[in-house]
């Protein structure tokens, strides 16, 4: 009851985080945002063709009008077509966020879970030689361009260049086997590039919660170092973990990987939404900023109630 | 440890669930038995509806799937029209206004839910008039209307009858009859013009004048025509999105044996090839048609010499040092050319620099001695341009530089036209700016256009460097970035920029569309976006616009390519070449141009037996 009455709350209090964002990101669409008149009419029209096509893009009516029909597509969750290619907003959506999430999820998890591994032992040897070479290769992950790791994957693994291994594009998935083919390099990207902001941040985290008065008099009562780091030290470095890992979610859902997206040549919703920023369509631009909005709104409440699942201490009031 | 293992069981079950709504769409797997050809893009098509086919690429998805009246020939070059959809060439009055078209009888469209029984009908003469009028009504958001404005008797008065309706919420009656434009029976139209059009016909070549089914607009409606193509080309649609799109051949297309030699075919030009293969048989010849749209130049090339995806592409710019050994003339390196054929092609355009004369600080003034300045001005710039050391670092000196906007592959090129318009001489050009009193504190701000983008401002930099060597304050020669082509092509079509550097593909080959570019009555919004306006300039266009080509016509096109060099408007011109790779597998010659986009129905695949392994 508690958890569901905090729940209520949270959502009533996320309705002003909602509108702020969506008139932002709106302002930002309608007055810096690609116009789209130009690429829609043809080569020598006529001032009415020009007013004919702006008419049909909404861009003749003024700004409270056009925000308020917007609101009026989220309340509706309708948010009409794609101005570029015509496919109804939900079904593009529909078609590209499950794609994004197979692509990025593999990553995502291994990206996380190895982070969370390095870092315990890199914590656990903390200032010895394992430890500066676990930070070292974190801070090499970090500091080469995710473009390049893409680029250096593709040709290492995918190229005639290399080893040939797996598809260099596409996303003709009807099996499982055909899933691994294809999400093979991309994972492994994701997952030299994630790992190094994961390892370090994960290693501060149970670096200091080892600096702790009760891991010390565990240390003295001779507990064994897996059993501490995973019982002792993880989960109650499980909070500052949770957040990361949570807020990061939305991204997954909604962005997807652009980068990723555009050079394995996969339909996912990184590569849509990118399309839709660059030409200006903002049926497209309008759901994915309302939906990552509202990601987010549900994502603070999953959050809070996942602090109290870990730490009872925590309260919902 | 019992309590957690359910939650690890559902998170396995929501990846897996994860993983299967990430499935592709069974309907589009291909059968491992079945021959295809994967073409690569190296941008993307948005729509597939012929109103809005007016980019190189959605004009290809066109024309695949989609009939034209005309097309151009498969190898004849310069490019020569056949009839594709009509029977013959079209019958033309004396007086050049009336045109006869005959359709091919038994000629059918898809099959698709569009119709009543599902099952496509006959293509018929109607369905061109339908076509046609679908781009003066306001509601379809036409980009081809231009090409018939004011061109056909009666059309853009039903045009202005059809905004009507729209205004008032109604639907415009397409069962009214136009004077100009009248199917006489189901396979006879005959369109008459205001005025001769020698151009008409080119104009029935191309992705806008494709024939779509009057039921298909009815049934999918103007958004889903832009994804669904219902019409009778050698291709079907399957699936379209804008990173890929898929076809199947269609099974049903009309009976059209190629005649080789008639085509074009040149033993010493085409032999290596292998197209004695498709003589004499009908087209199409693969099962399946599989286009990816890449504009990621690394992931095409790897993809492409991976060896088992996409099986055509352009060399990219970055990887012409390693593939070419020689660019005069074009050799390709032996790891290439023993794996891939390849041909080097001019593109059917060119790329050009213009000053907006609508800018009083570099075109007209009402002040004649100021207008004679900025005269001087415009052609000191152009003549302090190095066109040599543009095309050797950008691209990579294969272009071919010309005088003038008519390039080399249209009827009306002049070979001994002068060239000094494209030759560097700072020495002349710092002589027109003292002259005309132009000093380092008088010259105006330069402001470049372009889009944010490498390139672009290695290109910017280039030019800066030489207005410099010309006496330009480097903090004069400004570049205004934008953040995509869509925000550029607004300022320029607004008239807001001073100069830009822009490209110009083909709509046909004839002269008069790239002289159109400099016509008064074309400048901004129009595609006169240099907003030149010269008297004789647009009485001679006027003029030729309605003659047919001969030498006559010539005479008058070399003589308005003389007045926009006069002028100083451009800096121009230079046609990029571009090298098409493909693999040693396929038989065809491939070609890019929005002229070419009809090669893909000749494709085939030696066939080894072994299928085309879809993926």
């Amino acid at each position: 009851m508690e958890t569901l009455q905090y729940t209520l709350r949270k959502l009533i209090t996320g309705l002003p985080l909602l509108f702020g964002v969506t008139l932002i990101s709106f302002a930002l669409m309608v007055y810096f945002g690609p116009d789209l008149t130009y690429e829609l009419v043809g080569k020598n029209p006529t001032q009415e063709q020009i007013e004919r096509v702006q008419s049909e893009l909404g861009y003749d009516q003024n700004f409270l009008v056009r925000y308020l029909d917007y609101v009026r597509e989220i309340v509706t969750l309708d948010f009409g077509q794609s101005f570029s290619t015509g496919e109804p907003v939900a079904d593009l959506l529909a078609r590209t966020v499950p794609v994004s999430l197979a692509l990025t999820l593999p990553g995502f998890i291994l990206g996380n879970l190895l982070g969370i591994l390095l870092a315990q032992i890199a914590a656990w040897n903390r200032s010895g030689w394992l430890d500066k070479l676990i930070m070292g290769g974190a801070v090499v992950g970090m500091s080469i361009s995710f473009l390049v790791v893409i680029i250096a994957a593709q040709v290492i693994f995918s190229s005639s260049y290399g080893l040939n291994w797996f598809p260099v594009r596409g996303w003709s998935v009807y099996s499982l086997a055909d899933y691994l083919y294809h999400v093979a390099v991309p994972t492994l990207a994701l997952v030299f590039v994630s790992l190094g902001y994961n390892t370090r941040f994960y290693r501060a985290v149970f670096v200091e919660e080892m600096s702790r008065d009760h891991i010390r008099t565990a240390r003295a009562y001779g507990t064994p170092p897996i059993p501490l780091m995973l019982r002792d030290v993880l989960k109650n470095s499980l909070i500052p973990i949770i957040t990361r890992i949570m807020f990061s979610i939305p991204m997954i859902i909604v962005s997807g990987s652009l980068l990723i997206e555009s050079y394995f040549g996969i339909p996912g919703v990184g590569k849509a939404t990118f399309d839709a920023i660059t030409t200006g369509d903002q049926p497209v631009l309008k759901a994915v900023v309302s939906l990552t909005a509202v990601l987010f709104v549900l994502v603070l409440i999953i959050n809070d109630i996942l602090y109290k699942w870990v730490d009872p201490r925590v309260s919902l009031k | 440890m019992n309590s957690t293992r359910p939650h690890i069981l559902f998170s396995g079950l929501a990846v897996i669930a994860m993983v299967l709504a990430g499935c592709s769409d069974p309907a589009s797997r291909g059968d491992p038995d079945q021959k295809v050809y994967r073409h690569s893009m190296d941008g993307s098509a948005t729509s597939v509806d012929p109103v809005q086919a007016s980019t190189v690429y959605a004009n290809f998805m066109v024309n695949n799937a989609y009939d034209t009246l005309y097309r151009y020939k498969y190898l004849e070059r310069p490019y020569a029209l056949t009839p594709n959809l009509a029977r013959d060439m079209p019958e033309i009055s004396d007086d050049g206004l009336t045109y006869t078209f005959r359709l091919r009888p038994g000629v059918h469209y898809v099959d698709d839910e569009a119709f009543p029984d599902g099952q496509g009908r006959e293509v018929v003469a109607s369905d061109l008039v339908f076509s046609l009028m679908r781009h003066f009504d306001p509601e379809q958001l036409s980009q081809g209307a231009w090409l018939w404005q004011g061109r056909i008797e009666g059309l853009n008065d039903w045009g202005e009858e059809a905004a009507e309706a729209r205004d008032a919420g109604e639907q415009p009656d397409y069962d009214a009859e136009i004077p100009g434009l009248q199917a006489l029976d189901d396979h006879t139209l005959q369109i008459r013009l205001t005025r001769p059009y020698p151009q008409l016909t080119y104009t029935l070549a191309q992705g806008f004048s494709a024939l779509v089914p009057p039921e298909a607009v009815d049934h999918h409606g103007r958004r889903g025509l832009q994804r669904h193509a219902v019409g009778s080309g050698p291709f079907q649609l399957v699936s379209f999105t804008p990173q890929r799109a898929v076809f199947v051949a269609n099974e049903d297309f009309r009976d059209d044996p190629v005649d080789l030699e008639y085509e074009g075919y040149d033993e010493e030009v085409h032999g290596e090839f292998g197209l004695e293969a498709i003589d004499g048989r009908s087209p199409p010849f693969i099962d399946r048609l599989e286009i990816d749209q890449i504009e990621e130049t690394s992931a095409r090339w790897n993809s492409f010499t991976a060896g088992n995806e996409i099986q055509y592409s352009t060399v990219p710019a970055e990887q012409a040092e390693s593939v070419l050994t020689s660019t005069d003339p074009v050799e390709v390196d032996a790891r290439y050319a023993d794996d891939y054929f390849w041909r080097a092609s001019p593109e059917a355009g060119f790329v050009y620099m213009n000053f907006n004369l609508d800018d009083p600080a570099i075109g007209y003034h009402e002040d004649p001695d100021q207008d004679r300045a900025n005269h001087a001005l415009r052609c000191a710039i152009r003549k302090a341009f190095d066109w040599e050391s543009r095309n050797d670092r950008f691209y990579q000196g294969l272009g071919d530089v010309y005088p003038g906007v008519i390039p080399p592959m249209v009827d009306g090129f002049n070979p001994d036209f002068p060239d000094d318009s494209i030759r560097r001489d700072m020495d002349a050009a710092r002589a027109l700016l003292e002259e005309h009193g132009w000093t380092e504190d008088n010259l105006p701000e330069i402001q470049y256009g372009a889009v944010s983008s490498v390139t672009d401002r290695q290109m910017f930099e280039q030019f800066r460097g030489w207005l410099e060597e010309l006496g330009f304050p480097g903090d004069k020669v400004r570049m205004r970035t934008f953040a995509n082509f869509g925000d550029l092509n607004r300022a320029i079509r607004q008239g807001q920029i001073m100069s830009f550097n822009i490209g110009w593909g083909l709509d046909f080959p004839d002269a008069e569309n790239t002289l159109q570019l400099y016509y008064g009555p074309n400048e901004a919004p129009g595609s006169n976006s240099a907003n030149m306006k010269n008297d004789e300039f647009d009485r001679l266009y006027d003029e030729s616009a309605v003659m047919q080509p001969g030498p006559d016509r010539n005479e008058i096109y070399n003589r308005m390519n003389e007045i926009i060099v006069d002028e100083c408007a451009n800096i121009s011109a230079l046609t990029r070449t571009r090298i098409e790779m493909w693999h040693q597998d396929l038989i065809m010659q491939p070609d890019r141009e929005i002229l070419g986009g009809f090669f893909v129905r000749f494709v085939d695949l030696i066939d080894d037996g072994q299928g085309g392994e879809p993926e």
